[in-house]
């Protein structure tokens, strides 16, 4: 008993199962350390080095008065730090200063246990952080290493060596894997957030937004950033009439368009449309509005919580904060008829009084010499072609009358200074139009036959309402028709920026796309994997509306049938192994009966046969006695461990003895 | 618990965030802990347990139940602990396989036949978040010698040869064959009655007058007092310490009567009958 007690008390205090707990606390923290204040990852090494000190050399552990102001002085500068401690900065930041805290007064196994679950939890925090397909990677090695590391804490006799707690440890989260997976699919998905989510929202994500002011940008920013990526399920249109809706523009102040506050009772948009109908998938990245891209005129859509606004915009009810997938069916090109009601005809039509006179005059000249408003808007496109107006990332900024100095002055701007000018032009014209913004074209990818919807594609056009149906009118193409037609990246391929040069070259693009299109698949089939698309998987497998209720007992009763399979092939496994040794001492047995004509007779002792092939074959003899004596004390004498099964087993293949020469001879 | 606690906070994040590795990694915390329920279940199933046993302890000593424990199922073991309710888990696991002996003390009251209580097998491995457990009952009992009483506190009936003698019932002396007696091991060959040898009743040994007059002690359960645990601890007390002064005695019970001879293998034999004598039945 006090040998017992002598032992437990040694493994309390193994340093090995210290380290096992610390570097779970390192792994859990990595891809934390970088993104939080440098004094926490300061903190932390201080306080590991104070604990190697203090298991290695004796140094004194801090004293409870010591440690307890260490915690609240930890605790307070999180929240000095981040002026907050909730959220996923603060949280992982405060997750890293306990365990740094609790590394100073880690003792037994409640305390390694402790650090574990903080590591753990770390691990999840990281995954708020980033999802990309790099994350699964980290979530293997994460749960790995801290999985083993538990196997360690948790053992109160003898520690396994690291390649068998490693070992163990993956072969537990195999036998998990099918239980996380039918989870994974089948535990219901409730849409989220139930509680607010402070840094998502002001790391923010940048898209599409809700105004443009064409004269106060003088550079464009153009980012690589992925805005979304869309699968066509029959037919690709061509990539000139890839135009991607997002927010229309329908209120002008002046200098800039926003989107208009239609008056509630508005109805939603009823679409009558003669173009072409394509079927596609997209995926959205977060982007933290409420509009979901869609191709011109939005006919279907797999989106629940989606619906058709009054500028036939599609929205959400919630902004999209994660990635959202959803197919739908659009008409591309021809023209659109829907109901706007005579408030929706007006507000399209609204011009502040005052401002650019140069360009109503422009318009009633022009509209003067049209013989009607399809030839009008003809002819202000030709305007735009024939007179020197250049496209420019980089126009100069516009004073009090924007659009006048734009039109006469300047003459040089990108997509929005165009779309916005052709929409004035309209409306002092009488023609109702609006600005609509959203991405045009994409980045075609052959390897997934999917297209990139980057944010250098954002763009924007007109729609006007000509012979009562919207059209679309864009006077970017009637400038620089290559933008429209080979996609942004031919008008960048000048401009300076190492990316796109880099990306021009075959192999990388190449590689980059290939990367870029297991990306996608990762976002299509894992990260998108929310409650609408739950939804559309059990309706597609035959379940009829499925509801959380019976949701959850179909997770459940699938769970359970993991569990039942997982006790069956752990029973076969150890009925296998049971009888393992003895398999090979039958093996044994044979080639020795075959070597000598004389089998083992039942209830013959492994000893008196051993005896009896000696007898017959002195040549074989030392063998068969060694190997004998081996079996009979691994399997009675109790010394072995699995080395000593193990090289039993290599001596007994390496065993080989020839036939008799009588048997030879008679052959 | 806390694990619990733990994973339903992760799947709460996760639900909010609609983050999806949060729920990989929920979920498959949730399946590692459900497989180490299995694995610390195969910890115990199939492990075979041999109870060998304990030497006789006086009553108040620590029983030293001896346990083998053997694994051929290949299971690494180790984390497995044994005890009884009440004591401290001792490790007695064996590695995978292997085999592995544990002594268990188990306390012990009185004199008699124990009946070992129910053994528990446990272990909180791998994960130390569930612990598997498993009751054995053991169909063993161990005997357990009387406390002797303390040392000097009883004085040997030796002096008193004479009246041990004289209250001998008359009977047995008058029998024919009562200075007869089977032949023990130990017994000096000069005692041994060849005659009766030659007519084939096997060996005998005599009891001779001679022998009689300095008669070894006999310790009588009869002429102690008080209730029958105090003389046996008495009697107890008497034998080791004739052992210990290598002298022979004899030890009468209440119908039976052990002769005269000495060491250590009739000391045993004399407090194993010590043990349960003046027992009811059922105890003894």
């Amino acid at each position: 008993m006090a040998a017992a007690a002598s032992t437990r008390q040694s493994m309390e205090d193994s340093p090995q199962q210290l380290a096992w707990a610390a570097g779970a606390l390192l792994l859990g923290g990595l891809p934390h350390l970088l993104a939080v204040a440098p004094w926490i990852p300061l903190l932390l090494l201080g306080c590991g080095l104070w604990r190697i000190g203090a298991a290695r050399r004796g140094w004194p552990l801090p004293a409870l008065w010591i440690r307890i102001p260490l915690a609240v002085l930890g605790f307070l500068a999180v929240a000095i730090s981040y002026r907050s401690i909730s959220g996923i900065q603060a949280g992982s930041a405060l997750l890293l200063v306990m365990g740094a805290m609790k590394l100073l007064e880690t003792r037994g196994q409640r305390d390694r246990m402790v650090l574990i679950f903080i590591s753990l939890f770390l691990l999840f925090a990281a995954f708020l952080r980033e999802q990309a397909i790099g994350m699964l990677a980290w979530l293997v090695a994460g749960t790995l290493g801290i999985s083993a590391a538990l196997l360690q804490t948790a053992r109160q006799e003898s520690l396994l060596p690291m390649a068998g707690a490693l070992r163990l440890a993956a072969r537990l989260l195999v036998q998990a894997l099918p239980l996380a997976a039918v989870l994974f699919i089948l535990f219901p998905r409730l849409p989220g957030p139930f509680w607010s989510l402070p840094d998502k929202a002001s790391s923010g994500i940048s898209g599409l937004s809700e105004e443009i002011r064409p004269g106060d940008i003088s550079a464009l920013g153009l980012s690589d950033a992925i805005a979304f990526r869309a699968r066509f399920r029959d037919g690709t249109p061509p990539a000139g009439a890839l135009y991607w809706r997002g927010p229309v523009l329908e209120h002008f102040d002046g200098r800039g368009w926003s989107v208009r506050r239609p008056p509630a009772s508005t109805p939603p948009a009823a679409v009558e449309t003669d173009g072409v109908q394509y079927s596609y998938e997209l995926v959205l990245e977060p982007q933290g509005g409420r509009w979901l891209l869609a191709l011109e005129t939005p006919l279907q859509w797999s989106a629940p919580r989606a619906g058709l606004g009054p500028a036939m915009e599609l929205l959400n009810t919630e902004p999209i904060h994660d990635r959202f997938s959803y197919r739908a069916r659009s008409a591309i090109g021809g023209s659109v008829r829907s109901a706007i009601g005579a408030e929706g005809l007006a507000a399209n039509l609204q011009l502040p009084a005052g401002r650019n006179p140069r360009t109503l005059e422009l318009a009633t000249r022009l509209r003067a010499a049209a013989t009607d408003d399809r030839d009008y808007l003809q002819r202000l496109l030709q305007l735009f072609h024939e007179q020197p107006f250049r496209y420019s990332l980089k126009p100069p900024l516009l004073g009090a009358q924007p659009v006048d100095e734009f039109l006469f002055d300047t003459r040089s701007g990108f997509c929005e200074h165009y779309a916005s000018a052709l929409a004035v032009l309209a409306r002092a014209a009488g023609i109702p139009a609006r600005v609509v913004a959203g991405y045009q074209g994409g980045e075609h990818n052959p390897i997934g036959d999917y297209w990139i919807i980057r944010q250098a594609h954002a763009h924007a056009w007109v729609e006007a309402w000509v012979d009562g149906a919207w059209r679309r009118i864009d006077p970017t193409a009637a400038v620089a028709p290559e933008r429209i037609e080979r996609g942004i990246g031919e008008i960048l391929a000048g401009a300076p920026g190492g990316m796109r040069l880099w990306r021009s070259s075959r192999v990388v693009g190449g590689v980059v796309l290939s990367w870029d299109a297991v990306n996608a698949a990762w976002d299509r089939w894992v990260l998108a994997f929310g409650p609408e698309a739950q939804e559309r998987l059990l309706l597609g497998l035959g379940f009829r509306m499925p509801r959380p209720l019976q949701l959850a007992l179909l997770a459940g009763a699938a769970a359970s049938l993991c569990l039942v399979l997982l006790a069956w092939l752990g029973g076969r496994r150890r009925q296998g192994a049971r009888d393992r040794l003895r398999q090979r001492y039958d093996g044994l047995c044979r080639r020795l009966a075959a070597a000598t004509g004389r089998p083992r007779r039942p209830g013959e002792t492994p000893s008196a046969y051993a005896s009896v092939v000696a007898g017959l074959r002195p040549d074989l003899a030392a063998e068969t006695l060694a190997l004998t004596t081996l079996y009979l004390q691994l399997r009675y004498g109790g010394s072995g461990d699995t080395r000593d099964t193990a090289a039993f087993s290599r001596r007994l293949r390496r065993f080989r003895p020839a036939r008799a020469p009588a048997a030879r001879g008679r052959r | 618990m806390a694990f619990a606690v733990l994973l339903v906070t992760m799947l709460a994040g996760a639900m909010n965030y609609n983050n999806n590795l949060g729920f990989a990694l929920g979920f498959v915390l949730a399946g590692l802990g459900i497989a180490g329920i299995y694995h610390a279940h195969g910890i115990l199933d199939g492990l075979q347990l041999h109870c060998l046993g304990a030497e006789p302890v006086f009553a108040g000593e620590l029983l030293r139940v001896r346990f083998l424990l053997r694994d051929e199922a290949g299971v690494d073991r180790r984390e497995l602990f044994l005890d009884w309710p009440g004591t401290a888990p001792v490790a007695a696991g064996p590695a995978a396989l292997a085999s592995r002996c544990v002594e268990l003390p188990l306390a012990t009251q009185r004199r008699g036949w124990q009946a070992l209580p129910a053994l528990r097998l446990q272990t909180r491995a791998p994960l130390g978040l569930v612990r598997a457990w498993s009751w054995v009952h053991i169909d063993s009992r161990q005997l357990v010698y009387p406390r002797p009483a303390p040392a000097g506190s009883v004085q040997p009936p030796a002096a008193a040869a004479a009246s041990s003698t004289g209250r001998r019932p008359q009977s047995r002396d008058g029998d024919s064959f009562a200075g007869l007696r089977p032949y023990r091991p130990g017994d000096t060959p000069r005692r041994i009655v060849w005659r009766r040898y030659l007519r084939g009743t096997g060996l005998v040994v005599g009891e001779d007058h001679d022998s009689e007059t300095q008669a070894p002690p006999c310790f009588d359960w009869d002429a102690m007092a008080g209730h029958s645990d105090a003389r046996a601890a008495r009697l107890a007390r008497l034998v080791i310490d004739a052992a210990a002064a290598g002298v022979h005695w004899r030890l009468r019970l209440p119908g039976s009567e052990l002769g005269s001879a000495g060491g250590q293998r009739h000391l045993h034999h004399c407090l194993a009958r010590l043990a349960v004598a003046g027992l009811p039945a059922d105890e003894a």
